[in-house]
């Protein structure tokens, strides 16, 4: 079966699964004996087996059946619940998810799986009771009892019927079943050999032996039993019964006692799931996306005309197809909206691994996961976050002991939180570490020659700016997690190229706190735009904080350089004109925008604003090539192309 | 006229699969179920010729979705859908009232010589 369609659709639901797993054995960890996890566990494992299977993906459903081979030894409460197996699980869920990556990539081969399927066949294998009686939700294994003759010789058995099954049958010993039913179906069945309680052994040998009274002719028989599926030969015999007295007997109706393994009643781990959702391919929604970036423009580009045209039936017919665009742009704003948990799902298990490995105590708390977010924000968003938490876990709290000695519980706090502020998504990340250790910045900041010699305090805007300079680390020591000179500088120029801001705040002692702000949506934002010379700029609005018109006597100098008096505050001043290397104007005038990023503001001189639009970011490589105050290019309505400013790079 | 089906298998995955192959050699899929709850509620509403039934499931497994089908229609024909090493649970299956089974992976061809001998 060509199976290349279904992979998109296997990999997304492996994807849920594999998350359901991580939380299962989170939770696992944390109450090894509850028998919920387990139950949940076992039943998202099968899953992925099967899917695996069909897919033809064997390493996938080698590594998952032996996964959970292990796992239902554990649910039948044979195998303890102990540190070393957590980490047989956790690391076998990891090679299942690269596995299941490499797979859906066409490249399988390149999946090295032997050490984890021998750590989980040993663990299996070795023979260590359970600290803890099984629950009574988990029962008997099947039975290995190849020979239990339950009775002796039975009564005299008129016919004798040998059932051959085909060579390929799957399930021999379970379709022997249906066959055995049929049987029963037709007539009385005294005799079966082998004994039905060893039908569903692997090592059922394809061929069933039963005694039937019966009256019915041979080709009934036949026909009866070849109906069960995969028989390959039937033979009848009337002779006389055979006494060999290995024959257990069934009593029609009495079924054997045949293990009833309750197969996960285990409650749902994430009921949010089971909302009326379709799967769309996300490329289908980028396309619309683009549409209806294309028709935001082309309604700029009607409303122009329509004003310059002046006629009140094309005006109003203007406004109301205007107002239709809008909905349906919100329509397709909404429809790419995705709650944080998830990408945040998996967290959890990124804390849970990064405190081990560094002999922290976490406790992590995350909150506002149903917060909404474009998909494609969402995704950039992701790594980001994972490094300020291991950042946090590395650098932010401190080992149990020294917390301690410190006066603080040996377990860390550490909290993401999301939550909407009018246009943006605030992401933050807390600790109740030791903090950032100003001295150690400041002495490095000197090394460097970042700051004057005789500075003897940092305040916490200068802090945010020279950590998040590239390159600049103060960590003591590499460590696998982070502290390679990639730290927070990484996180903060992927959140600029997304157009959003990073903020850090931190006290010694007590912990830090950055805090990430992103715009909901990338791909349209509504802009001031600015005119300087011929050319038009577009000023995202998130960042306009207020505009003034530029009076002279608003203006002062100190040490040198412009600043703006505004209602008794004094902002810097830069001019756009600066900005865009274009020599200053002689005349007067003008207006001043007031930008705001992360709490400081600053004033821009520009010649004119010209109004305010719904822009529509277009891709713009030159951002990449060292014009690093634009962030991007728009087509005004008036189908004139113009930049759009970075502004919290000219901070 | 076609036969009427519902599917009841907690990955998309593998209804998508088994609907298509069924669809393909003309049944017509009336429903599908994500757990065994559901499972039971969509046969007493639309009363299917043929029913697929996984046997791990959430909520319901499927061999106690098979009992409570079969305790409403001892007629109802139920078709396991299982995966290698299951043996046990089949058998269950079997003893709760399906009819037959067939074994992961799919091959349409055996999936269909199966509903061809349950609806037999």
């Amino acid at each position: 079966m060509d199976t290349s369609r279904y992979a998109e659709l296997f990999l997304t639901e492996s994807q849920d699964n594999l998350s359901a797993i991580n939380h299962a054995l989170l939770e696992l960890e944390r109450t090894p004996t509850a028998r919920e996890p387990v139950g949940a566990l076992f039943r998202a494992v099968h899953t992925v087996k099967g899917m695996s299977a069909t897919m033809g993906y064997a390493v996938v459903a080698e590594v998952s059946h032996e996964l959970e081979t292990l796992l239902d030894l554990v649910r039948r409460g044979e195998r303890a619940v102990s540190a070393p197996l957590m980490d047989t699980l956790f690391a076998a869920t990891d090679m299942l998810e690269r596995a299941i990556e490499l797979s859906v990539a066409g490249r399988e081969s390149d999946v090295d799986a032997s050490t984890t399927i021998a750590a989980l066949r040993s663990a299996a294998a070795t023979s260590e009771p359970a600290a803890h009686a099984p629950s009574p939700t988990t029962t008997a294994k099947p039975r290995k009892k190849r020979s239990s003759r339950r009775a002796a010789a039975s009564a005299v058995a008129p016919v004798t019927v040998v059932v051959t099954q085909d060579a390929n049958t799957p399930m021999p010993g379970v379709r022997a079943y249906l066959v055995l039913e049929r049987a029963r179906a037709l007539a009385t069945v005294v005799s079966t050999t082998p004994d039905p309680s060893t039908f569903s052994d692997e090592a059922f040998a394809g061929r069933l032996t039963i005694g039937l009274d019966t009256s019915a002719p041979d080709d009934e028989i036949d026909r009866a039993l070849r109906a069960a599926g995969y028989v390959a030969d039937i033979a009848i015999t009337r002779a006389a019964p055979s006494t060999n007295g290995h024959v257990a007997t069934v009593p029609n109706g009495d079924l054997p006692d045949l293990l009833p393994i309750s197969a996960g009643s285990a409650s749902e781990l994430a009921p949010a799931r089971q909302h009326r959702h379709i799967r769309i391919d996300l490329h289908r929604l980028d396309t619309l996306m683009n549409l209806i970036g294309e028709l935001v423009i082309t309604r700029g580009r009607l409303q122009q005309l329509a004003a310059t045209i002046n006629e009140s039936a094309l005006t109003e017919t203007v406004t109301q197809a205007s107002r239709l665009v809008a909905d349906l742009q919100d329509g397709i704003m909404t429809s790419r909206m995705v709650p944080v948990w998830q990408v945040f799902d998996r967290f959890p298990r990124v804390v849970r691994d990064a405190a081990r490995a560094l002999g922290k105590q976490v406790d992590f708390v995350v909150s506002g996961q149903e917060i909404e977010l474009d998909r494609s924000l969402l995704d950039e968003i992701g790594d980001p976050v994972v490094h300020l938490l291991r950042n946090a876990i590395d650098h932010g709290l401190e080992a149990p002991d020294v917390r301690v000695t410190a006066g603080k519980s040996p377990t860390g706090r550490l909290a993401l939180t999301a939550a909407r502020d009018r246009s943006a998504v605030v992401i933050r990340v807390t600790d109740d570490g030791k903090g950032i250790d100003r001295e150690r910045v400041l002495v490095r900041a000197k090394e460097l020659g970042l700051m004057d010699a005789s500075r003897s305090e940092l305040t916490d805007d200068e802090l945010v700016r020279l950590i998040a300079r590239p390159g600049f680390s103060t960590a003591k020591q590499v460590t696998d997690l982070s502290g390679r000179g990639v730290g927070i500088d990484a996180v903060h120029a992927r959140v600029r190229a997304l157009g959003g801001t990073v903020d850090i705040r931190s006290t010694k002692g007590e912990g830090t706190s950055v805090t990430v702000r992103l715009p909901v949506t990338l791909a349209i934002v509504r802009s001031l735009l600015a005119k300087v010379g011929d050319e038009t700029y577009a000023i995202p609005m998130t960042h306009v904080n207020e505009t003034v018109h530029l009076e002279a006597n608003t203006i002062r100098h100190v040490k040198g350089a412009e600043v703006l008096v505004l209602r008794g505050d004094v902002l810097p001043l830069m001019h756009l004109r600066d900005v865009v290397r274009l020599p200053r104007r002689d005349a007067g005038g003008g207006q001043v925008v007031v930008l705001e990023v992360a709490d400081r503001r600053a004033g821009m001189v520009v010649d004119e604003l010209t109004g305010q639009q719904e822009i529509v970011i277009k891709p713009f490589d030159a951002v990449r090539d060292g014009l690093s105050v634009f962030s991007g290019a728009t087509i005004l309505g008036d189908g004139v192309p113009a930049l759009i400013l970075d502004v919290s790079s000219l901070f | 006229m076609s036969h009427t089906v519902l599917i009841c298998d907690d990955a998309i995955f593998m209804r998508t699969m088994v609907g298509d192959i069924l669809q393909q050699a003309g049944f017509e899929i009336i429903g599908e179920a994500e757990t065994g709850v559901q499972a039971v509620e969509k046969y007493r509403q639309l009363r299917p010729d043929l029913v697929t039934m996984d046997i791990v499931m959430p909520d319901m497994g499927g061999i106690d979705a098979v009992r409570e089908i079969t305790k409403f229609d001892p007629q109802a024909k139920v078709l396991m859908c299982s995966a290698m090493g299951q043996q046990a649970l089949v058998v269950e299956a079997i003893q709760a009232g399906a009819k037959d089974f067939v074994v992961k992976p799919f091959q349409p061809s055996r999936v269909l010589e199966a509903v061809q001998r349950v609806l037999g």
